[in-house]
């Protein structure tokens, strides 16, 4: 099945040359499997709005950034524009997400229903910047095509209104030439240590957009978040993250490095929404002694 | 007595094969998304030794097997001149400045004596016991913008201190962190936030940067506690206040070989007052003591101007509801402090008032009572 592509014209188009594109998943947003009930109920529901998803407040967040920026410029072009990406195309569905949208007042600017496996065409050919799901293996699939993806982290409360929170993992962005052996040694196959660059690359587009956001906003109250985190990695590859990305104009609000220490109980105090890895995974098994 | 600190040498040059038991069920934690990711061949032990600077500190223990300590940038590090700058002329500025001097590492301060004894102590755990994870672990938490983390770690690696793990919050309380990566102890200049902890119940203390610069040992840690409370529950301490010294004592008797509640600290070191019940205390806690001393409401400050604490645990740094952060309010108290705490870690900020009594006084109520094996321990605890 190709990919159909709807406009919104609820919203207002974004400057597509200017705006940030991000893709979510709906399955994201919303809870698309609901508990089979009598059957009776189940028709009755089509015309329901489907419930919130473990990742609603990240579309929240989004759009309060894009207000924030709009408030203070109303001529703003460096905003947000969100696809909604369904891998289910039915008919019924389709009207069902794009009525749910409509419910909850969603800054979509467009949806895109495909296949379940050919999701990454139109990633591609709608100048996608960041793919965004709360599955993982979605992530995965995306950066072994080479399109950058990133984790939606569940959020517990649906009704949270703190800033659009984004943590960016440094244990990659750190690496220099020095340290890159470590990858090697660490388990990462030839390919991907020589990979490495191109993901850099690959991230460094849309760090540096939402970097370019942030600076927009002052230093409390800003709508929008930015951490680090390295997980596994010594303190200098911290040190050499945080230098990358200032270079890339990143103004880092908080950072973490954790030499080993679970990353559980911090993610849960940060509760991100974006949890922006570097699609090379990390080692399942690194040793305690790291 | 034996306060000299004697280090055995040789002790650092074994401790590099530690390992760390079953690292996957610590690893496992079901909320961790990286589980299931990316590639999974198990890679070599030891892997970042190569980026580790400290010899003999190879490995990071897991935080639920070591003891953690939370210090602030301001108690690690001498950082009196950029304060002034944040104060004077605010935050833009002082973050500007920070990044142009992140070259230059910060002088040490209060609690670093505190933390190089600690890594001593680490070490000869290492070499005593390779398989465990029972160590001292060091987190530098700060409320600092990440901006400043490059300065920070070029100054750890600077003085060549063995702490991989911080934390900064930009401006956001810390407290939640301590938690987070399971804090023990928490040391810090801000009062406010030391009290924080205190009621999130994580043991926590303030420290300053005295007037008088002292030396200590940075190869013995050690470790004084007021046992009236703030390792014991304050039960016997409030008969004292309420009924006086002679039910004191009787409470005392009739109780002698009740154990003591726990008081506050106690989580710290799962790890000394009016004599036997505080002992058999502390030994029931596995805690031994080098040095016992039964003032008897003697001042402690001859006494601990000989020994020389890196950390001295008075109740008083419990009741910082003062938040003047001086101390001076909560100084003199009937039959206790008047404490003239000459390490660095001044827990309370003396008064010239207190300081006389301390000089003043004969400590002929004294008696020492538990002796210990040898001054070899890297730790004392007195």
């Amino acid at each position: 099945m190709d990919a159909t592509i709807v406009l919104n014209t609820r919203v207002k188009q974004k400057d597509s040359s200017m705006a940030v594109v991000i893709a979510v998943t709906a399955s994201s947003i919303f809870d698309l499997e609901e508990e089979e009930g009598p059957k009776t109920d189940s028709t009755a529901n089509e015309n329901e709005p489907f419930k919130t998803g473990a990742a609603f407040p990240f579309i929240k967040a989004v759009q309060r950034v894009n207000e924030t920026l709009l408030e203070m410029n109303p001529e703003e072009t460096l905003l947000f524009d969100v696809m909604l990406l369904s891998k289910d195309g039915s008919a019924n569905s389709r009207s069902r997400i794009e009525d749910s949208a409509v419910h909850y007042g969603l800054e979509i600017g467009r949806f895109c229903f495909c296949g379940p496996e050919d999701f990454i065409e139109p990633l591609r050919s709608n100048n996608v910047k960041l793919f965004l799901s709360t599955d993982q293996d979605d992530v995965f699939k995306a950066w072994e095509r080479g399109v950058p993806a990133a984790q939606l982290y569940r959020q517990d409360d649906p009704e949270c209104t703190g800033p659009l929170r984004v943590l960016f993992t440094g244990d990659v962005l750190g690496l220099t030439d020095d340290t890159a052996p470590l990858l090697t040694e660490l388990g990462f196959s030839e390919p991907q240590v020589q990979n490495i660059a191109a993901v850099k690359g690959a991230m460094k587009e849309f760090v540096t957009c939402v970097g370019e956001m942030r600076r927009r906003f002052g230093r409390d109250g800003s709508p929008l978040r930015i951490y680090l985190m390295t997980a596994w990695s010594p303190r200098d590859v911290c040190a050499s993250a945080l230098k990358t990305l200032r270079g890339w104009g990143v103004e880092v609000d908080e950072a973490f490095c954790l030499a080993g220490a679970p990353r559980g109980p911090i993610l849960a105090h940060v509760r991100p929404h974006v949890l922006y890895d570097h699609g090379l995974g990390i080692p399942r098994n690194v040793p305690a002694e790291c | 007595m034996s306060l000299e600190p004697r280090q055995d040498a040789g002790a650092t040059a074994s401790a590099t094969n530690a390992t760390n038991g079953d690292s996957k069920a610590c690893w496992e934690d079901p909320k961790d998304i990286y589980d299931n990711m990316g590639p999974t061949k198990k890679p070599k032990p030891g892997m970042m030794r190569r980026a580790r600077k400290v010899e003999g500190a190879i490995f990071f223990p897991k935080p639920e097997n070591a003891v953690t300590i939370a210090v602030s940038t301001r108690v690690l590090f001498r950082t009196e001149t950029e304060q002034k700058i944040y104060e004077q002329r605010g935050i833009e500025e002082y973050l500007q400045y920070q990044v142009e001097h992140e070259n230059e590492p910060f002088a040490p301060g209060p609690a670093f004596p505190f933390v190089k004894a600690l890594e001593t102590v680490n070490t000869q755990l290492r070499a005593l016991y390779p398989e465990s994870e029972e160590l001292f672990d060091i987190v530098l938490v700060t409320y600092n913008h990440a901006h400043v983390g490059v300065r920070l770690i070029n100054t750890i690696n600077y003085h060549n201190l063995f702490i991989e793990r911080f934390c900064m919050t930009g401006g956001s309380s810390p407290i939640g962190y301590l938690k987070a990566y399971h804090t023990n102890l928490y040391l810090s200049a801000d009062s406010e936030k030391v009290r924080e902890a205190l009621e999130e119940g994580i043991a926590a203390a303030t420290m300053f940067m005295p007037d008088k610069q002292m030396e200590v040992s940075e190869t013995q840690l050690r470790v004084a506690f007021d046992g009236d409370a703030v390792l014991f529950s304050d039960e016997s301490e409030r008969i004292f206040k309420a009924h006086g010294l002679d039910k004191f004592f009787e409470h005392e008797k009739e109780n002698e070989n009740l154990l003591l509640d726990h008081g506050p600290l106690k989580g710290f070191l799962d790890a000394a007052s009016s004599g036997i019940r505080a002992l058999k205390t502390l030994r029931a806690w596995g805690l031994e003591t080098d040095e016992a001393l039964f003032l008897a409401g003697a001042p402690k400050g001859p006494m601990l101007e000989k020994i020389r604490p890196h950390i001295y645990f008075d109740d008083q740094m419990l009741h910082v509801e003062g938040g003047s952060g001086d101390g001076h309010d909560r100084c003199p108290r009937a039959l206790r402090d008047c404490t003239e705490v000459p390490a660095p870690q001044k827990a309370c900020r003396q008064g010239a008032q207190c300081q006389q009594i301390a000089r003043d006084s004969d400590p002929r109520g004294t008696s020492q009572c538990g002796k210990t094996k040898n001054g070899r321990r890297p730790i004392s605890f007195i």
